[in-house]
């Protein structure tokens, strides 16, 4: 389903990805873990052109995004059909503080899938009620908790019917308690047989969710297999020994 | 946008050529005749001169009377259009107006700068002070704050007296002659160095406590501008007034406004 | 008191403030009417990626904004003719002076706007696989106008009285009828009685303004 090969990234003299490979296959639940400042969120943010590559290649469902060694970036169509491809969650929620809760749903699925406004709104209703959140249709996202946002910007990704669902840090800006209720949400998906590709901090999670694990450190994949594996690594046991407990 | 800009940096190097751009035949007298009017600039704020009757919201004055006699006498209609006085030469020269009648000193840059009409009317600038302070002549007036109406001709005689302008205190510039002498009833001036004509107007509808020192700056007389170089114009308008003179219109005028005929139309030269 | 113990006399004035009144607001209608949309065209192109359509713009900003608008008025009035022959009318030439000047300062107004919205915001829209176009006219724009109300009433309110300033050009608009009916009378009742008008006009724009700003509180953030 997607595929990154040797990605290299640097900001000034800071080089942030020193040539990460990383794949993930159709139906396959990959979560990256690692210090701050490790790159995962970086590589991640490349995935779907919200940051731009030095070198190396990247494919998501058999189209390329970029490919340094053959003509660099896509052209406007084919990058836009990637990011279709994908669904994106943020830290931040990044909701649309102007739109309702619905409108943040069917907004880009009447402007940029066409849908039509019932349509648009029958899927939003879904994808709602499916994060439990179909009450708060008509509400401003100011009036809901984080979590809540969070869900809602769940929703929003899932009512693309992207083919892929990406997780960046999506709950690191909440306290505990609201942690568990997003990770219910992401772990429900997990178990309807979603590609799906985490960034985290939770290590539980990661090691109950995950088909695979892949832990980052100093821009470089260190170790990457099953849970198991990866976290009976030394460098991750000992990462994870400092990282925060949910 | 650029445009706009790459002109306004050009703008200082325009201004040279003011001077230099009016050099072609003078059709001035054609021009008024073919449009059928002459627009005549005036501040508007110039009592008896050019200014805005508080009852009808007409432009009147006596500038204007003698300018529709000779609108009348040439055939055309007269437009008045009221300008910014410091602005006077810029409107001239950009065709906006065709002559500036308004109670207009002749001074020598003036005279550089416009064709200027035979002299029409005495001026004198003249010191109005409080009466209260008791000032008799200029020497008293040493170290003392005086007002002006800036871009005034009143700036001109005040710096063609040199040695009384070196032993003034504060020159203060205003916009208009009447705010200058209600900062002089106030205390916030000594004196206002202005016309006569104007002075006397406002003693007579304010009721100031003032007093005009005998004493004044040197005497001017009051003429019509024209473009530089619209010889034609002036000079036809100068014949007209002459006409004016011959047949009695200008002294009835001159009664209506000041009372007597104090029109000085052909007694210079 | 000139006029209050004298109906017609004040009857004449309120009639020839109520012409200037008409100049003014001429003035203050057309210069909003062209600067906000040159504003937003100036601000888009101030926030441009490209070198060429950036400074052009930021030079342009800074020439409107640093030099006093009455000089813009008079180069518009009295340089522009020498130039291309023509003299423009008045008003014309002012509108113009005023609408480059506000719009330079509107779409500073709009860039502090755009930049005070998240980046997220564009960050989502764009995973999401809105065009940029897109993006800034659903996304970011409905969050500017937010933002912008109230440095936009500000510069409004600013707008009402700068339209004085047009008496340099010898414009017989409100404050100059006010100005010369004081000359004629002696006394500056006319200018207390403008001045008035002044404030009436901004009374009406906050009013305005505070119920755009009101409709705009349904959500926060």
């Amino acid at each position: 389903m997607l595929q990154a090969e040797n990605i290299t990234k640097r900001y000034a003299d800071n080089k942030v990805l020193r040539g990460v490979s990383l794949r993930v296959d159709r139906g396959e639940v990959v979560a990256v873990i690692g210090p701050s400042g490790s790159g995962k969120s970086t590589l991640l943010r490349c995935l779907i052109d919200l940051e731009r590559v030095d070198g190396g290649r990247i494919m998501v469902g058999g189209e390329t995004l970029v490919d340094s060694q053959a003509g660099g970036y896509a052209g406007k169509a084919a990058l836009r059909r990637v990011i279709l491809k994908m669904g994106f969650v943020f830290q931040s929620f990044n909701l649309f503080p102007h739109l309702t809760v619905l409108r943040n749903v069917t907004e880009a699925q009447e402007r940029v899938l066409k849908r039509s406004k019932r349509e648009a709104r029958e899927r939003a209703m879904e994808v709602l009620d499916k994060v439990g959140l179909s009450d708060k249709a008509s509400e401003y996202p100011y009036m809901l908790s984080g979590g809540q946002q969070q869900r809602v910007a769940i929703a929003r990704a899932l009512a693309m019917d992207p083919q892929m669902l990406c997780f960046d840090e999506p709950t690191s800006a909440l306290d505990p308690l609201l942690t568990m209720e997003v990770l219910r949400v992401i772990k429900g998906l997990a178990e309807e047989d979603r590609t799906m590709l985490v960034v985290t901090h939770e290590m539980a999670f990661a090691r109950e969710v995950a088909d695979r694990v892949v832990f980052m450190k100093e821009g470089t994949v260190r170790c990457e297999g099953t849970p198991e594996e990866v976290f009976d690594h030394p460098e991750v046991r000992a990462f994870s020994s400092q990282a925060p407990k949910p | 946008m650029k445009r706009c800009l790459t002109l306004i940096l050009a703008m200082v190097m325009l201004s040279s050529l003011f001077l230099s751009a009016t050099a072609q035949e003078d059709t001035s007298l054609k021009d008024i005749l073919d449009n059928g009017k002459l627009i005549l600039g005036l501040d508007a704020s110039f009592p008896p001169m050019g200014f805005v009757d508080a009852d009808t919201g007409e432009i009147v004055g006596f500038d204007i009377d003698l300018a529709r006699e000779v609108c009348a006498r040439l055939g055309v209609e007269l437009v008045t259009q009221p300008i910014d006085w410091a602005a006077k030469e810029m409107e001239l020269n950009a065709h906006h107006i065709d002559c500036i009648w308004n109670g207009m000193t002749i001074t020598p840059d003036r005279l550089e700068n416009m064709s200027i009409s035979l002299p029409y009317l005495r001026n004198d600038q003249v010191l109005v002070t409080r009466t209260e302070d008791g000032y008799g002549n200029l020497s008293d007036l040493a170290g003392k704050k005086l007002g002006i109406q800036a871009g005034s001709s009143a700036n001109d005689a005040l710096d063609a007296a040199e040695d009384f302008k070196a032993s003034l205190g504060e020159v203060v510039p205003f916009d208009e002659n009447l705010t200058a002498l209600m900062d002089l009833n106030q205390g916030g001036l000594d004196m206002v160095l202005v016309d006569v004509i104007v002075a006397n107007y406002y003693m007579a509808v304010n009721d100031y406590p003032f007093t005009v020192l005998d004493e004044s700056l040197a005497p001017e007389e009051y003429g019509i501008g024209f473009r530089r170089g619209d010889t034609a114009l002036c000079n036809k308008v100068n014949e007209l007034l002459l006409d004016m003179r011959e047949d009695g219109t200008l002294a009835k005028i001159s009664e209506e406004w000041f009372g007597k005929d104090i029109t000085i139309i052909g007694e210079a030269e | 008191m000139k006029y209050f113990n004298n109906p017609d006399r004040l009857v004449s004035l309120l009639w020839q403030l109520w012409q200037g009144l008409g100049v003014t607001m001429s003035l203050f209608g057309f210069t909003l009417l062209f600067s906000l949309p040159l504003g937003l065209a100036l601000a888009l192109l101030r926030m441009s990626r490209h070198k060429a359509l950036r400074l052009p713009v930021q030079l342009f900003i800074l020439v409107m904004r640093g030099t006093p608008l009455i000089l813009q008025v008079f180069t518009v009035y009295f340089v522009l003719p020498m130039i291309f022959g023509a003299a423009f009318e008045r008003l014309t030439a002012v509108v113009i002076a005023f609408v480059m000047n506000y719009a330079a300062y509107f779409a500073e107004i709009y860039r502090g706007g755009v930049q005070a919205v998240p980046v997220g915001q564009r960050e989502a829209a764009h995973v999401l696989g809105f065009a940029r176009s897109q993006a800034f006219m659903r996304i970011i724009l409905p969050q500017v106008i937010k933002r912008i109300v109230l440095p936009v009433s500000n510069e409004v309110i600013t707008l009402v009285k700068d339209t004085a300033l047009v008496t340099a050009v010898g414009m017989v608009e409100l404050y100059r009828v006010a100005r010369n009916a004081a000359s004629t009378v002696g006394s500056l009742e006319p200018l207390f009685i403008a001045g008035a008008v002044y404030l009436l006009i901004n009374a009406v724009v906050s009013f305005l303004f505070n119920r755009v700003n009101r409709y705009f509180s349904y959500y926060q953030g």
